[in-house]
């Protein structure tokens, strides 16, 4: 036995357990999922009958699941954009000496451990219009806003997501800081440029590939953000805002139209594929870089 | 050391109130929890005084909540998907990046894998796992956190092992090892810190994972996640009951995370996507 033949053989013995994995757990249920959207199955479903495209027609002409594109779509950019720019601004403020520098970096990422739904159901205590602090301290200034009518919720929302999200850009965006070349920075310090012309001018470009990966992480969650809108409004009020990921649970587990439901998750499958190639390569070059 | 000049202790201040503003909620809950109901009704910007403990002694022993049980698996399920996905990525990452399996080709498709949408995933698994009668079970929980938590641990594990000089291994196939005995001896001890890496943020996506949770677990397999969220449905909502509930439930990945600090930021800023 010469080392290339154990060499190949070791190759399969070692990636058998994943292989096997992704053939049973990940490539089967995306042919069953194809399967079931071109099917009438449903939760209770004791016959079930091929029926083509038919669910795609009826999804795509559903107003419904357009206005879920609408909401997740406009949610997605506006938390995505708001997270990256909050989030730089803190990176650059924490990539410093200060005081207290190791306790508060601490403090500041205690929001990325906390589970999104449970993030939720504090919202909902603090905003609570007689027990939430946040009306309380309102009140005090004689504000008496009802956060959660159609007129507030959307923008509520918004806010909450970048609340949550600020300290995963942070994170990425200050490791990204943190690995940039310091020689540049004190060649533009010797030749008198001015603090904010450095960071226009040198930083923020050389922070371009971290803004794309942490954007395109940060735009990927947000376009599948469920947990906490669920927990927060249900959707609602009626279903102005309900996220893709809601209106296909709806479809699936309270209508039970499982035909219906995977033909929209397909759907925000090929809108999200076409975008994967964009990111992958960045995600794991470094891996094969070093190869 | 970037932008204009500021005064550290201003800094300092600044940082303070971001990091307060971003804990509002978990501040919340924390100060709810020890109030009594009569000072969460009347005081909400009161602080607990008197304090009580009346809200976790319901929590953990009032019968209708079942807490330990979701406790109890919660920490089984996020245990057993971390041995399940440290046992699967770590020689698959050696035989990816070492022996040239399917290339970069298929460290991508996993890769890949954490960026397609869950909803798809979840219509097919809750078939898979009703037919094989295995809905509401750790078990279950245990699959589709592993499926959920992969590619991550592929991404942050391929670049550890990538990391590893490529000399010591020379070396070692020199000396005639094999290759299972150049990943037990040689590559596992310098990989440590990625599957310490690895192992943590597996475990803290499975332990706040909601999305599979809500639809795979009923009542035997609940985990706190959901289980603490439906306090608010089933009981008109107790709310020091429910902060209670929500402050058990995050400090186990409050401290995991705090203590395991430097792993979690070089997992995370390794290009891994939250849960």
């Amino acid at each position: 036995m010469t080392s290339t033949t154990t060499g190949a053989l070791a190759r399969w013995v070692l990636s058998a357990p994943l292989l096997i994995f992704l053939a049973v757990f990940a490539v089967f249920p995306l042919i069953l999922g194809s399967w079931i959207s071109a099917t009438d199955r449903s939760i209770l479903s004791t016959t079930i009958d091929f029926v083509g495209l038919s669910n795609y027609f009826q999804t795509l002409s559903d107003p419904k699941f357009w206005s879920a594109v609408r909401f997740t779509a406009l949610f997605t950019l506006i938390t995505t954009i708001a997270t990256l720019v909050f989030g730089f601004l803190l990176a650059l403020l924490v990539n410093r000496k200060f005081p207290g520098k190791t306790v508060l970096l601490t403090v500041l990422i205690l929001p990325i451990m906390v589970a999104p739904a449970l993030m939720g159901i504090m919202f909902r205590l603090v905003l609570n219009a007689d027990i939430g602090l946040v009306p309380a301290v309102l009140n005090r200034f004689g504000l008496d806003l009802y956060l959660f009518s159609p007129h507030f919720v959307v923008n509520l929302l918004v806010v909450l997501e970048v609340l949550q999200w600020t300290p995963f850009t942070f994170l990425i965006l200050y490791a990204g800081l943190q690995a940039l070349p310091q020689d540049v920075f004190e060649a533009a310090a010797i030749d008198g440029s001015s603090a904010w012309r450095t960071t226009f001018q040198i930083t923020v470009p050389l922070m371009v590939p971290a803004f794309f990966v942490a954007g395109f992480l940060r735009a990927v969650d947000a376009l599948r953000t469920f947990d906490v809108i669920f927990v927060l409004t249900g959707g609602g009020p009626g279903t102005l805002t309900s996220t893709l990921s809601i209106y296909i649970y709806k479809k699936a587990f309270i209508e039970g139209s499982f035909g219906l439901a995977s033909a929209a998750a397909m759907l925000v499958l090929l809108m999200v594929v076409p975008l994967i190639p964009l990111v992958i390569r960045r995600v794991t070059t470094q891996v094969g870089d070093v190869q | 050391m970037t932008g204009p000049r500021i005064s550290p202790l201003l800094i300092t201040l600044a940082v303070a109130i971001v990091a307060i503003i971003v804990n509002l909620p978990l501040i919340g809950a924390l100060l709810t929890s020890f109030k009594t109901d009569g000072a969460i009704v009347n005081q909400p910007l009161g602080l607990p005084l008197p304090m009580t403990l009346e809200h976790y002694e319901n929590v953990l022993y009032r019968a209708g909540y079942d807490f330990p049980l979701f406790f109890r698996n919660s920490a089984a399920i996020a245990f057993g998907t971390v041995v399940l996905v440290t046992l699967i990525s770590v020689p698959a990452a050696y035989a990816i990046v070492r022996l040239k399996l399917g290339g970069q080709w298929l460290l991508n498709a996993v890769a890949a894998m954490r960026l397609l949408p869950a909803m798809f995933f979840v219509l097919p698994f809750f078939v898979m796992l009703s037919t094989a009668g295995l809905l509401d079970s750790i078990w279950a929980m245990i699959i589709v956190d592993t499926f959920l938590n992969l590619p991550i641990a592929m991404v942050i594990l391929a670049r550890g092992v990538a990391d590893v000089p490529i000399e010591i291994e020379e070396a070692a196939k020199i000396d005639g090892a094999s290759a299972y005995r150049i990943l037990t001896s040689v590559i596992l001890p310098l990989l440590a810190p990625s599957i310490a890496a690895a192992a943590l943020i597996t475990f803290l996506f499975t332990w706040n994972d909601y999305i599979f949770a809500i639809i795979v677990t009923t009542s035997e397999a609940r985990t706190v996640t959901v289980g603490v969220s439906q306090f608010v449905t089933s009981y008109g909502i107790l709310w020091g009951d429910v902060s209670a509930g929500v402050m058990l439930s995050v400090v186990i990945p409050i401290m995991f995370a705090v203590f395991g600090q430097r792993y979690l930021v070089s997992g995370l800023a390794s290009g891994s996507v939250k849960g």
